[in-house]
């Protein structure tokens, strides 16, 4: 007598992943001469990292995201079926240059001071945008995360839509990881991989980039239960004023609506409602402090 | 006793199970090396990169050290599979200290692949020997769309594909039922019927237990059992197995639907390729100069482990509460695989309609299948509008069927012995105690003075009894 032991996995392997890379591709960052990494070689150490993620699945997925300084758009989407895989690198860097000179041509009518920050916010959200629709698309998905390849520092008048897309992020658990290769350590990065689980990681040799990328942010997250990752050391919790975009360690917050304020302002420039006294003054006051807003 | 013979998953069980000469050959072909990547745990594939680029041999404690203290029972599966497969090597140095290095061909096609895997276009084609090992992503290039007329749609394919393999499945459950002939030889049929099929002299050949469980199962398990069997099979007709995996693995990274030439493949690759058709993995196509294949979605799934479910068809069974059975098929191998548990009632050109009963289920049981297969199958091939309900067979229906399989189960049989007329209620009353303390005690009633045993312990028992008498 024959008896058969077929072993099922029942569900769809728990390591596919979709892999949204935001790759900063700010020229006023790219053009500071001491960056110790060209922005050609750290397309190449990325572009040898996606080759490795899609090569440890079949099913993996990888959509990059060019963040540039005036605008974001996607550059490369793996499940597209119109790219053959031959001609994925010269379809993404072709793309990508369409996409600097776009930007490039958006940005001359303002001038801009020093290096400028990117527009993280917008690429942060179209990621977050792609990956709903991925969890539309039926109950069989790969595992989403996104990874910023960020070296621009922060821009705090993006403070309010950052906060937003990671507090999204976190709704629906998709893990932020961040690589800074910039000089500073970004706090917007910090809080979102801190807020979401993800993985911050400034590296200290970026020869070595791809190293570090294989070793840290190629993991799916499956394997991140049982794989030591770089813990986070401190993360720079202050936020940045909705008035001046100014990042301030203390200030005044909306009772209403929770806005913050570097200065006192007589009304919430948010939500409308009407402030009495700063606090320092008599404790009277108060009650008109809770003064609700009219509409 | 049942002879209990576990199937080798997937592919690369068979591939960890070839002689370490083959599979460091097996290892030349960047594809093979790519494919056994992709069928590592997920683990071993990060170890695997994460270790790509380092030359030297990294200490096992060092190794030790990436993992959490709960990943440790991981960490250990995923460097014996690693070994298992002679990605990894273990070197044991002379201070005792254990140390891991990667295979060095293995690693080799994979850097490249990482390295160049995408841009094909700045290689020099002139140099064979680079095509040979960066042509990362295509085993081969299809041929320009000028030459092959007449490709078939995806949908065309894949009905294609599906035709054929019902045509092999009927063929090899009752080769009369088949309206069209496989090319395979009768002694291969054979090869492929062992196990599945018995026959007595003179009469048709039955289904065995395990060819009824076969018939039940999804498939990419179905399909994965004949390659096993073609492969295993492969020595005899004096082709070597490595050389078929490889080309099986090769195979299945061609892109669906696309055209490949014949001319390119080696003359046993173009005698195993017509069997391939035969299974429907790939579909030969002849132009006025040229002919080319092109493989269906069940070649492109091979290397893919069985229960890859993006795979899985669409289901065409409805149940009802009431105990009826709706298969929206044409297809006769369905309408067989049903017969084999219920009672089949009539059939429309597009509709088989049937009913679960009693003794349509006894004959299946008696056949070997059991309730969890019957069950598994009807979800499994739940029509599109019913499997979105949960669950998609109605509840009353699976414990029904669980309820009639335990019916046959009520009995169990076990060979024993009976003890009466006792010279005494000491001897009686050790003797209980004796076959307690064996664990063979089945029955005792002890103003009969009546004992049963379990035959296992017969010889303890007279032993003891002598031992009493005396």
């Amino acid at each position: 007598m024959l008896l058969f032991l077929v072993i099922f996995d029942s569900v769809i392997a728990d390591d596919v992943s979709l892999l949204m890379v935001l790759v900063d591709t700010n020229p006023f960052f790219w053009s500071t001469t001491n960056n110790a990494l060209s922005f050609s070689k750290f397309l190449s150490h990325v572009l040898a990292f996606l080759n490795s993620t899609l090569l440890l699945n079949q099913l993996n997925q990888v959509v990059v995201i060019a963040t540039g300084f005036n605008s974001c758009d996607y550059v490369y989407d793996s499940s597209s079926n119109s790219v053959a895989p031959n001609q994925r690198t010269e379809r993404l860097l072709q793309k990508l240059e369409e996409f600097v000179i776009k930007d490039e041509q958006l940005s001359k009518e303002e001038s801009a001071d020093g290096i400028g920050s990117s527009l993280l916010s917008g690429s942060l959200s179209m990621a977050l945008c792609y990956i709903q629709r991925v969890f539309r698309s039926g109950p069989l998905h790969p595992q989403p995360r996104i990874l910023c390849l960020h070296g621009s520092p922060d821009g705090p008048q993006q403070y309010v839509a950052i906060m937003n897309a990671i507090f999204s992020a976190q709704r629906s658990m998709v893990p932020i990881d961040s690589c800074v290769i910039g000089a500073q350590h970004s706090a917007f990065l910090q809080q979102a991989s801190y807020i979401t689980g993800g993985v911050y990681l400034k590296p200290q040799q970026l020869d070595g980039l791809f190293q570090y990328l294989a070793t840290v942010f190629a993991t799916d997250l499956h394997s991140r239960n049982f794989l030591q990752l770089p813990k986070p050391v401190g993360v720079d919790f202050r936020a940045s004023c909705f008035c001046h975009k100014n990042t301030i360690d203390m200030g005044y917050i909306c009772s209403v609506c929770l806005s913050i304020f570097c200065k006192h302002h007589k009304k919430c420039s948010t939500c409308g409602s009407v402030f009495g006294q700063a606090q320092t003054n008599a404790p009277s006051t108060s009650k008109q402090k809770r003064k609700s807003p009219d509409t | 006793m049942p002879q209990v013979k576990i199937i080798a998953k997937n592919f690369m069980d068979m591939v960890a199970s070839l002689p370490a000469m083959k599979l460091d050959k097996l290892y030349e072909n960047a594809f093979i090396c790519e494919a056994i990547l992709r069928s590592l745990p997920p683990l071993a594939k990060k170890y695997v990169l994460q270790m790509l680029y380092i030359d030297v041999p990294v200490p096992a404690k060092s190794m030790e050290e990436w993992v959490v203290a709960d990943g440790f029972s991981k960490h250990k599966v995923a460097i014996d599979r690693l070994i298992q497969l002679r990605v990894l090597t273990e070197i044991v140095d002379r201070k005792k200290e254990t140390t891991y290095k990667l295979n060095s061909t293995f690693q080799i096609n994979l850097q490249k692949h990482i390295v160049y895997g995408w841009c094909l276009t700045q290689i020099d084609y002139r140099d064979d020997l680079l095509i040979g090992y960066c042509s990362g992503v295509l085993p081969r290039e299809p041929m320009p769309s000028n030459i092959t007329v007449r490709l078939p749609s995806l949908e065309d394919l894949e009905a294609y594909a599906t035709e054929q393999w019902e045509c092999f499945l009927l063929h090899l459950i009752s080769s009369t039922q088949a309206e069209r002939t496989t090319n395979f030889s009768s002694s291969m049929m054979k090869v492929f019927q062992r196990g599945l099929l018995s026959q007595r002299d003179k009469e048709a050949p039955r289904l065995t237990e395990s060819g009824f469980q076969f018939l039940l199962m999804d498939t990419n398990a179905q399909l994965w059992y004949i390659i096993r069997e073609y492969i295993t099979n492969s020595e005899e007709r004096g082709v070597d197995s490595a050389n078929l995996i490889s080309f099986l693995l090769e195979l299945s990274f061609h892109v669906t639907g696309e055209a490949y030439n014949s001319n390119t493949l080696t003359d046993f690759q173009r005698n195993a390729i017509k069997d391939l058709a035969d299974l429907g993995l790939v579909k030969l196509q002849q132009g006025r100069k040229e002919s080319w294949f092109i493989p269906t979605k069940l070649a492109t799934n091979l290397s893919i482990s069985l229960s890859d479910s993006s795979s899985r068809k669409q289901g065409f069974v409805v149940v009802e509460t009431n105990f009826r059975i709706y298969a929206y098929s044409t297809s006769k191998l369905h309408c067989e695989i049903l017969r084999l548990f219920s009672r089949i009632e009539y059939q429309l050109p597009n509709l088989i309609v049937g009913a679960i009963t009693k003794e349509s289920l006894y004959d299946a049981f008696e056949n070997g299948i059991t309730a969890e297969q019957i069950i598994s199958f009807l979800q499994q091939n739940a029509h599109p509008r019913v499997a979105e309900r949960i669950p998609s067979v109605p509840e009353n229906v699976t414990d029904q069927i669980r309820l009639w399989e335990s019916d046959l189960n009520r009995i169990e049989m076990t060979p024993a012995h009976l003890y009466d007329e006792f010279p005494s209620r000491d001897v009686f009353e050790a003797a209980c105690d004796f076959a307690r303390e064996y664990g063979g005690m089945l029955w005792d009633d002890s103003k009969q003075m009546r004992l049963v045993v379990k035959a296992d312990i017969l010889m303890q028992m007279r032993e003891f009894l002598r031992s009493q008498k005396q």
